[in-house]
């Protein structure tokens, strides 16, 4: 029951630490693809692009870890229904999808 | 290198949809062994399936994210000078739903463990089908930008 509780969570958690990453551009590191080089922190494009892609999906993941693993004991007198591991993750899809369409209506 | 990794990258992602679309199909559209080719894409084991989606999903993901350097610096430089902005668009889809789904991964493991839990019926057939958009969208994007100088190329 914990393990379904909080796999849940991560689900959910990880859509929606990862949406907010991006959006605020909260990346953990940053890699330089033409000096092949990383750097910690959302770093900004020097001589070439600079990728931070990799740092938002470090952001949440460890985001979510810790929320995970605060969340489960404090949360364990509420019931966590399983529908919230696939309804944050879908709403988080349809959230980029919206803010993504400007690619499409220029 | 990183032509060998686009085409194992291509070729994992063929078996992963493969893998995902049998899933899905028989979890939203059960069928009873025997009949026409459909029916029987539908009336498979579903349940054998989750552990090599998930292994082949986070091969294609990894093999994805070592070739992601060579299309920023190379593809979507060339991509953004043909204004080709549905097709930068579509990518930064792709990235964004593709991450979306690593994290689901752990749940879609759970709720396919046998024995099959009947009280998780309904987040195993929303959380296959999901993930098999995913791929499906993934693949097809990837497949259009692997061919976009050839398709719009001017």
């Amino acid at each position: 029951m914990t393990q379904q509780r909080a796999l849940t969570l991560f689900a959910a958690l990880f859509a929606v630490f990862y949406l907010v990453a991006v959006e605020m551009n909260w990346a953990l590191i940053t890699y330089h693809p033409r000096q092949e080089a990383w750097g910690w922190g959302a770093q900004a494009a020097t001589k070439g692009p600079a990728m931070h892609w990799y740092g938002w999906l470090a952001s949440a993941a460890l985001a979510a870890t810790v929320a995970t693993l605060i969340a489960v004991p404090v949360l364990k007198r509420i019931a966590i229904p399983t529908w919230i591991g696939w309804v944050a993750p879908l709403a988080v899809i349809v959230a980029f999808a919206w803010v993504l369409r400007i690619f499409f209506f220029r | 290198m990183i032509t060998f990794l686009l085409i194992l990258h291509g070729l994992t992602s063929v078996v992963l949809l493969g893998g995902l679309t049998h899933q899905a199909l028989a979890v939203l559209f059960p069928a009873k062994a025997g009949g026409g080719v459909m029916t029987s894409f539908r009336s498979v084991n579903a349940a054998v399936y989750t552990k090599a989606n998930i292994v082949l999903y986070l091969v294609t993901f990894v093999l994805g994210a070592l070739i992601y350097p060579a299309y920023r610096v190379a593809v979507r430089t060339w991509i953004e000078r043909a204004r080709l902005w549905e097709i930068s668009g579509s990518f930064e889809m792709k990235e964004q739903f593709v991450a979306v789904g690593l994290g689901m991964l752990p749940l879609y493991w759970f709720v396919w463990r046998k024995p099959l839990d009947p009280a998780l019926a309904s987040t195993r057939t929303w959380i296959t089908a999901i993930l098999c958009a995913i791929v499906w969208f993934g693949f097809l994007v990837g497949h259009i930008l692997n061919n976009v100088r050839g398709l719009f190329g001017q």
